[in-house]
């Protein structure tokens, strides 16, 4: 899988999370950025990616993540 | 972590005549099918319908009092009501672990309310968070 189409994928469950047709995240993309997008809904995205990809992230994976980008960039080492 | 998939867990409720009256009382939900029960009668039930939100009143009774850590919060609920329930009925209530998200610590599990005869009244799932 490219990270493009990771990129897509990550971006279809913010929007189904979010509940959002018009969000459009990239890789430099913060929390900032996207509204709605506060602590319990990270649960919710996390969740979200873990069960699209069947993959786990650690706690350290997340506090790692400065952006969507380092989030696709753990997507792409562990699937 | 305190849960891992496959986890079950099970609990009796009845619904009582106090557990519907502080209900009524409470949200003052008096729909005549929760209330009449010739009207229910009329609609084809065999007696008045209880509230099916009496249902998540014990789900979170459970969620708060029965897991293995009081240290809970729920994320997200979703019930499916399949028959209606009627007063003084009993509930087999049961619930089963089925993600673990360490990363967020958060459990996600099935549940279901069954009457004695085994028949599924309702249910569902339900995400909590494991407060640190």
């Amino acid at each position: 899988m490219e990270k493009e189409d990771i990129l897509a994928a990550v971006n279809a469950i913010f929007v189904d999370v979010l509940d959002n047709e018009d969000i459009k995240v990239g890789y430099e993309t913060i929390a900032n950025d996207v509204e709605d997008w506060d602590s319990l809904t990270h649960i919710e995205l996390v969740v979200a990616i873990e069960k699209h990809f069947k993959i786990r992230f650690t706690s350290q994976d997340i506090m790692r993540w400065e952006n969507v980008g380092e989030m696709i960039d753990c997507i792409l080492r562990k699937i | 972590m305190l849960f891992s998939v496959g986890d079950f867990f099970e609990q009796r409720f009845v619904i009582s005549e106090m557990v519907y009256n502080s209900f009524l009382q409470t949200f003052k939900d008096q729909n005549p099918l929760h209330t009449q029960a010739d009207f229910a009668v009329l609609h084809g039930f065999r007696d008045k319908v209880m509230h099916g939100n009496i249902l998540n009143g014990f789900l979170s009774f459970f969620i708060g009092e029965c897991l293995p850590t009081k240290n809970v919060i729920i994320h997200s609920q979703e019930i499916q009501y399949k028959k209606p329930v009627y007063l003084h009925e009993e509930l087999n209530f049961t619930a089963e672990v089925t993600g673990v998200y360490e990363s967020v610590n958060a459990i996600e599990f099935k549940f279901g309310f069954k009457n004695t005869d085994g028949q599924m009244l309702a249910k569902g799932k339900f995400q909590i968070g494991v407060l640190k």
